[in-house]
């Protein structure tokens, strides 16, 4: 196991993470400037208030039609499915892996069982991130298009928006700091780098997948 | 000290004529705009950024006799506003006098304030990307003049003076008009904290399509007095975290073990790059 590599995450797969990433960085710092007046200064960066709010816009769009291209294009149905069957197939296992979060995250560790490709806390992060980006989008654009839709809705549409970037923003620090900052953990990042991450790191936080899926089959030695 | 203003419109006495809406546009220097015609005599669904009031018209046929009932709109300056509740950009202010407004030189033209008012009054103009509403003529108003819409109206169904005094007139008309249409009730004494323009109407406000019981939308409290603290809370709590969660891995010597590690196995870094 030593000196060799597993291939975890394809080209596309890839692409939708970082343009997710830069464009999450995008709208939230160009959100910032209508979700509060503290914020409105550092608008003036790129130009000021009304061209931060096109900014935002433009950006949403990008965003919008990036992850239906990623989605549809290549094997990008398939992978989606995977993703969203993994998340959804959240059983016992993944919470004992859940539970240890803490301990883990400060630096600790406890046994956990063997996890699939997605591990209980990745399983919960993927999930509050689709859900999450779901419903942005959905209320962005109705605040956008407001005319067209009943003043009920859009009223709501507010606190929805506001809620979730903020949750999202927390989830966002989470990851932030597990794929680059945590010691242990940021082995992962090479994954969402070049695809490939050390088959020591997965199979003991992956040890189901690759064991079962792709030792042998997507592993290379390490010249 | 500035004491707290009041216009009372009776409707009972309007006679529909569409001066006030003249007046306010030829006082605040407003464009004319196209107009059609909605029903009856109304030529105006809604404010507009350029059309701060308007007369709204009703006819309801009651056992065979039409009432006929007009109603000038603009904003209430209410005195818990939602509008301003939902800027986001602290444009929107009260005057001690009883006025709501819009400072343009803050507004960024969001429509939070339009989508938020129990009566759709602010209005984003798009090509400026500011937010319009009647200002209650507060520069005639704190130099002693009535509104402009109150100085024109000729049958008297707008009045303007200090509050106390316009509940007692209200108040009057309203037992004076009761006999002749018992429906009759007062608009805006509570609503909204008690609304700066004080109706008197002769049914209903359902028949004048107006919501009976305005009020700040739920879904604003929930934005502004829940999410947004919760959410900075929630940032702060994460970014918290990972400071901590750097200093406890430092302190167990995780960091360090991990580039030891990588100095005696140096070929699994080499395979990164590859
Ligand atoms: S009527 Fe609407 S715009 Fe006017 S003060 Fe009340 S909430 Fe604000
Ligand atoms: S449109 Fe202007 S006044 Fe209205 S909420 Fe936005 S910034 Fe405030
Ligand atoms: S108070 Fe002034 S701004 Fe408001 S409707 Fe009357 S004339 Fe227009």
């Amino acid at each position: 196991m030593k000196n060799k590599e597993v291939y975890r995450f394809t080209a596309g797969g890839r692409f939708v993470h970082w343009s997710h990433a830069v464009s999450f960085l995008l709208l939230l710092f160009t959100g910032l400037g209508v979700l509060s007046v503290i914020f409105q200064p550092w608008m003036s960066i790129f130009g000021g208030i009304q061209v931060t709010r096109n900014i935002h816009r433009i950006v949403a769009v990008f965003f919008t039609v990036v992850v239906i291209l990623g989605f549809i294009i290549g094997d990008g149905g398939k992978q989606l499915r995977r993703w969203v069957k993994d998340v959804v197939s959240f059983d016992k296992d993944d919470f004992a892996h859940a539970k240890n979060f803490p301990i883990e995250f400060f630096g600790g560790h406890k046994p956990f069982p063997p996890q699939g490709k997605f591990n209980g806390g990745e399983k919960i992060n993927s999930a509050i991130t689709l859900i999450g980006m779901l419903c942005m989008g959905i209320t962005g654009y109705i605040m956008w298009f407001a005319w067209a839709f009943p003043q009920w809705l859009v009223q709501w549409c507010y606190p929805i928006h506001a809620g979730f970037a903020l949750l999202l923003t927390a989830l966002l620090i989470a990851h932030f700091y597990l794929g680059v900052l945590h010691p242990d953990s940021n082995q992962a990042l090479k994954g969402m780098i070049n695809g490939w991450i050390p088959s020591q790191f997965a199979y003991e936080h992956y040890e189901e997948w690759y064991l079962n899926e792709v030792k042998d089959v997507k592993e290379r030695e390490v010249v | 000290m500035t004491t707290r203003k009041t216009v009372f419109v009776d409707t009972s006495l309007c006679t529909g004529c569409k001066a006030c809406s003249v007046a306010c546009k030829a006082w605040n220097d407003l464009p004319a705009e196209e107009n059609k015609l909605i029903k009856g005599y109304q030529s105006q669904v809604e404010t507009t950024s350029k059309t701060w009031t308007y007369v709204r018209f009703v006819e309801k046929y009651e056992n065979n006799k039409m009432n006929f009932m007009m109603l000038k709109l603009q904003c209430f300056h209410c005195k818990d506003p939602a509008c301003m509740k939902a800027c986001s950009s602290e444009a929107i202010y009260q005057t001690e006098s009883g006025y709501t407004l819009i400072n343009q030189d803050k507004c960024i033209g969001c429509g939070y304030c339009a989508a938020n008012c129990p009566w759709e009054i602010p209005k984003v103009d798009p090509d400026l990307n500011k937010t319009f509403k009647c200002t209650g003529c507060i520069d005639r108003v704190e130099n002693n003049l009535k509104p402009a819409c109150v100085s024109t109206c000729q049958p008297g169904a707008l009045h303007f003076g200090e509050r106390k005094e316009m509940i007692q007139v209200a108040k009057a008309r309203l037992a004076e008009v009761k006999k002749e249409h018992p429906k009759a009730q007062l608009y805006g004494d509570k609503a909204m904290g008690g609304t700066t323009y004080l109706y008197l109407l002769l049914d209903d406000p359902k028949v004048y399509e107006m919501p009976v019981d305005p009020s700040t939308p739920v879904s604003l409290t929930l934005w502004k007095d829940i999410i947004h603290p919760l959410g900075g809370i929630a940032a702060g709590a994460a970014a918290i975290a990972i400071a901590g969660g750097v200093i406890a891995n430092a302190a167990r010597g995780n960091y360090r073990a991990k580039r030891e590690a990588k100095n005696t196995d140096t070929d699994s870094d080499q395979g990164i790059s590859s």
